[in-house]
């Protein structure tokens, strides 16, 4: 080994225990300790890489460790979901019915979306049913979770209380929901009978016509509100009560604390409730069933929506090339809402 | 003095709004359960009645509990749910928290495709691949097999997902610390991740718990025999085509809520103590 | 290297399913109709001599069949009761799938060639469809013209489930359409009862007459379930139309009869009734509706829950049924029909110890088992129809009895190649319709749209 390299070796050296030594001490800046985090990870990476003179070996042993790491899961995880998704999305440009022979179809199926009134009618329900419940239910799970974070009485009670709509089974619920927003019977609607005078005719029928979908979103955010407050209490225990004493300190109020302090300090858990939120809301089928289906479960072209439509397809129609062409549409949206959303945390978080 | 009353006035006037508040998200959270226990207790057709609503009806169906276990082997799907249930979660903690330390905390190549792999599958509805899954399941010899519901939901993409979120949110210079003294990776893993991540592990102990325990398309499709279906199916088993159990559904769906409620109450704890707790400052 | 390990996997377990996809595919490429008509003759004849060479000592055989509520149902164990008391070597293992989703899992579970199961149950056309598209069940012509089999027992209705001139199961059980009607209300009124020949003119005025508006002491003259079947196959009992028309004018007529009678109050809501879910059994026994029209199955229902004090007999205990009201100029006694057949897999090892037990559950054995339980056989033989009217608590007036002779039945849903798709979407917008979000001809309109646009495709 020449003196030469000898030395370079020596100074990075030095100069990556300075940065340690620094971090270790603690650096108020956000920012600037990020700075050198990351500078302490190219230096000892480009220290590895000159003792041991090959870079590869060095990597490939961190590599073998990380994914030491990932293979439990990832084996599993391959094997029972991945590799069916890959064949599914193969579906999608073929003709299949589960039993005869696979017909190559190219983009036949895709085309024939643009003329499908039921495949339109479920895309927009859909997209509106998304827009309407992805940001009602996260403002509600936060107001509920940052209450519920304080030192109330009986937080416990409550806390279990607002999680019961999230685990009670779906039948159960949607029938009591059916029963309180009954056309002619319901409290709701009697309420609106008695109290606001509105005629018979009127009365709002709840699970039909141009109201499904609003029925829909308010029970969507009744019955998921407590899972999100879940994940939502889950970060706000993360955030340091000394942020909040230094917060006080500078005289900041209640909603100064939350726009400086806790918001920003929930941003992962915020893109997590969002992303999860948009998925699942693309995602929604048996609630529409059970509030909004008919005599056989059938849903009208005012309240389809997406995953009905592809579980008719696939499983009643048996066009499993056709069904997994709906899907990649649905598939490309969410993963479009989701990029977007990764961008924008990657920008908020530099 | 007299700023110190008007401040406790404050105070007080606070913490009033709050517990009103509080109060009705909790009566809007709980109305429902309690027409539920009602109706658990009604028969079939007090339970649609309205006019005049009875919370508890003159002659209570308390044989709607004791029907349960004897009108359908409900014993033996309590029992598998129960094995289905564990056996799930605790694979799924170990496996996702395990495979989020790496993706959250390692560099490594292909990590970023290995993750956006995780995450479109979380976009993908399971009815666009249950069939091709199924075929596959079935020449692994897995159909009508409890070991086919535990190859489905041990290894779900979300679990990977959520646990990662949480683990950045841990500050790096504590991992590089131990590394520093030399912990190796899974050391650093076992003894400084773990314990940190009790709020998120408890969260999704519930979160797959529930899933688990309220499946029903999965033990659909893969779960044929008697002695081997589970709780939901046992529930959709009343909801025949020509005959509908209402009090019967509401006191099978009281007693599968019993056990989830049960699992909450325990783990809710830890979201109170948690990552502010263990010493460390964020 | 690694990479390379995990291409390897990767693709190990790509190979895997595309093998086992394709598998599935190619096993049932050699059997699609022609080929499989020509080998299982060959293999008929060859095992069938064999079979009935051995019938008392031949090998023992197992028949994995595919059922629905194995426990609230009677006839199933019956049957199977039935047919191994005769047949020592063989054993029936029925296997509960549910009723909910009964088609999706029983199609689920045809898929590919590595079904364990031998004979399954078929519980609609539409799933029908799909089993005999999917290739997922044989062809029984060979079978029935060995064996002699008589269809013209089956009045007709093996002839709207022929595909391509094939049939691919066997009827045995039978559900046709009437009008149940409760006593108490009309004797209360004094009106008379319903006759077996009234049109619909004479049954929408008998339906006005007997209903009160009256709040908290509703009487409904009519009472229509939430499914298509109930309000639009009234269409098709002139035998000159058929849901796979595309052409559906002629539902109008109902629709507006229907819709007209639950705004005077006439029959409950639609929008109603689907909120709250209510089954027609609680609507029909709470005692405030004076004629139902509903299938034959229903029958067996009102029997055995009076028996038994499920339903409270001060109620509804004072019931009768006659045939379905008829259009003008139609015979009466048309009336739609449900069938429940049985079917023998691609997949079965046994194909032959499968046939002979379909062979017997839909023939004259089963039907006497299936009359004995209180359900119409699909061979409706005199000794069938005297059981089931000598049931205790059947109807004992005359006319109830005249009611279950059938003179003209048309399937709820014949056969059609693409009537699952067409049956999906008529359900759609008959939901449209009754619950007011499209007009009778906005609906109609969709409909003839959408099934167009199904067959051109």
């Amino acid at each position: 080994m020449g003196e030469r390299k000898v030395a370079e070796i020596n100074t990075l050296q030095a100069e990556l225990d300075e940065l340690i030594a620094r971090v270790c001490g603690g650096i108020e800046n956000k920012k600037e300790e990020k700075k050198c985090l990351s500078r302490i990870e190219k230096l000892r990476r480009t220290l590895s890489k000159k003792r041991s003179g090959s870079r590869l070996s060095r990597d490939f042993k961190r590599d073998l460790v990380s994914y030491s790491f990932i293979a439990p899961n990832f084996i599993g995880f391959a094997v029972f979901t991945l590799i069916p998704i890959v064949f599914a999305f193969a579906l999608a440009f073929l003709k299949w019915d589960g039993s005869n022979a696979i017909e190559f179809m190219g983009l036949k199926n895709f085309k024939r979306l643009g003329s499908d009134v039921f495949f339109k009618a479920a895309f927009k329900n859909t997209i509106i049913y998304c827009i309407g419940t992805v940001p009602l239910t996260m403002i509600a799970s936060l107001a509920l979770a940052i209450i519920l974070n304080q030192k109330v009485r009986g937080r416990a009670i409550f806390r279990t209380l607002s999680f019961f709509p999230y685990v009670g089974s779906l039948v159960a619920v949607t029938s009591v929901w059916k029963m309180l927003f009954h056309p002619s019977k319901g409290p709701i609607n009697s309420i609106l009978y008695h109290v606001f005078n509105v005629p018979v005719d009127k009365l709002p029928q709840w699970f039909s016509g141009g109201l499904v979908l609003l029925s829909l979103i308010l029970f969507s955010v009744w019955k998921y509100m407590g899972y999100y407050m879940v994940i939502y209490l889950a970060g706000l225990q993360g955030i340091s009560g000394e942020l909040y004493e230094a917060g006080s300190l500078d005289g900041a109020n209640t909603w100064q604390k939350f726009k400086y302090i806790t918001w920003p300090q929930l941003r992962s858990t915020t893109f997590f409730v969002v992303v999860m939120l948009t998925i699942n809301c693309f995602k929604v089928y048996d609630i529409a069933i059970m509030l909004a289906g008919g005599g056989s479960g059938e849903l009208t072209t005012s309240s389809t929506v997406l995953v009905y439509y592809i579980y008719q397809k696939a499983f009643v129609d048996w066009d499993l090339g056709y069904s997994s062409a709906v899907a990649m549409v649905l598939f490309a949206i969410v993963l479009l809402v989701t990029v977007v959303q990764f961008a924008y945390q990657k920008k908020t978080a530099d | 003095m007299a700023k110190t009353k008007s401040k406790s006035k404050h105070d007080l006037i606070k913490k009033v709004v709050l517990y009103v508040i509080l109060i009705i998200i909790a009566a809007l959270m709980a109305i429902p359960f309690i027409w539920m226990l009602s109706a658990s207790i009604k028969s079939d057709r007090e339970v649609f009645q309205m006019d005049p609503f009875v919370l508890i009806p003159k002659n209570p169906k308390w044989s709607n509990y004791v029907q349960i276990w004897t009108k359908i082997p409900m014993l033996t799907f309590v029992k598998n749910t129960v094995f289905l249930t564990i056996i799930v979660t605790l694979l799924q903690l170990f496996t996702s928290s395990f495979a989020a330390y790496a993706f959250a905390k390692l560099q490594f190549k292909f990590r970023n495709g290995l993750f956006l792999a995780y995450i479109a599958t979380i976009a993908m509805p399971w009815q666009v691949y249950m069939v091709p899954q199924f075929l596959m399941m079935r020449s692994f010899g897995l159909n009508d097999k409890l070991l086919a519901i535990i190859c489905l939901q041990a290894f779900s993409a979300f679990g990977v997902f959520m646990m990662k979120q949480f683990y950045e949110g841990i500050p790096n210079e504590l991992s590089e610390a131990a590394r520093i003294d030399g912990m190796t990776e899974y050391q650093i893993y076992s003894h400084i991740m773990l314990p940190l991540s009790k709020p998120a592990l408890s969260t999704l102990t519930i979160f797959t718990f529930v899933n688990t325990w309220n499946d029903y398309l999965g033990p659909l499709i893969y779960l044929k025999s008697t002695s081997k279906k589970t709780i939901q199916l046992g529930l959709k088993m009343f909801i025949s085509q020509y005959s509908s159990d209402y009090g019967l559904i509401m006191a099978g769906s009281v007693l599968s809520l019993i056990p989830v409620i049960i699992v909450f109450m325990c783990l809710q704890k830890y979201f109170v103590e948690g990552v502010a707790s263990t010493g460390l400052k964020g | 290297m690694r990479k390379k390990f995990l291409s390897v996997l990767l693709s190990a377990a790509m190979v895997t399913t595309l093998v086992t996809g394709c598998s599935g595919s190619a096993g049932n490429d050699t059997t699609t109709s022609g080929s499989t008509q020509g080998a299982t003759v060959e293999s008929t004849k060859g095992t069938t001599e064999t079979t009935k060479g051995n019938d008392s000592k031949a090998d023992n055989v197992t028949l994995k069949w595919a059922i629905w509520d194995k426990e609230s149902t009677a006839y199933w164990q019956a049957l199977a009761d039935g047919y191994e008391a005769t047949h020592e070597n063989v054993k029936i293992d029925m296997v509960d799938l549910g009723s909910t989703d009964y088609m999706t899992v029983l199609a689920t579970e045809l898929s590919g060639s590595g079904s364990e199961f031998d004979v399954v149950t078929i519980k609609d056309v539409p799933g029908y469809a799909t089993l005999v598209q999917k290739n997922a069940i044989r062809s029984l012509d060979d079978y029935i013209k060995t064996d002699g089999v008589d269809l013209t027992k089956y009045a007709g209705v093996t002839d709207q489930v022929t595909v391509d001139g094939s049939l691919y199961e066997l009827p045995f059980r039978n559900d046709f359409w009437v009008l149940f009607y409760n006593k108490d209300i009309f004797d209360a009124e004094g009106v008379d009862y319903p006759t077996n020949d009234m049109t619909f003119d004479e049954y929408d005025a008998l339906a006005r007459k007997l209903t009160k508006t009256d709040f908290g002491n509703q009487v409904y003259g009519a009472h229509y379930h939430t499914w298509r079947s109930a309000v639009q196959l009234f269409g098709v009992l002139d035998g000159k139309h058929t849901i796979l028309d595309g052409d559906y004018g002629f539902f109008a007529d109902y629709y507006n009869m229907v819709l007209n009678q639950e705004k005077d109050g006439v029959c409950r809501k639609y929008s109603d009734l689907k909120t709250e879910g209510l089954h027609y059994s609680a609507a029909f026994s709470g005692g405030d509706v004076a004629m139902m029209n509903m299938g034959s199955w229903f029958i067996a229902t009102m029997i055995t829950n009076l028996a038994n004090g499920e339903y409270d007999s001060s109620l509804c205990g004072n019931w009768g049924i006659v045939k379905y009201p008829h259009a003008e100029g139609v015979e009466p006694g048309s009336t739609l029909g449900t069938i429940t057949g049985l079917a023998v897999t691609t997949a079965t090892d046994t194909p032959d110890a499968a046939w002979d037990f379909v062979k017997w559950v839909s023939g004259e054995e089963g039907a006497k088992v299936m009359a004995e339980t209180g359900n119409f056989p699909a061979i409706m033989t005199s000794e069938a129809m005297d059981i089931i009217t000598s049931l205790d608590g059947f109807p004992q007036d005359e006319a109830s009895k005249e009611a279950l002779n059938v003179s003209n039945l048309y399937l709820e849903v014949p056969y059609a190649e693409n009537v699952s798709e067409i049956n999906s979407a008529l359900d759609s917008y008959h939901g449209s319709i009754m619950s007011g979000e499209m007009t009778v001809e906005e609906g109609i309109a969709a409909m003839e749209e959408a099934v167009k646009a199904i067959k051109n495709k």
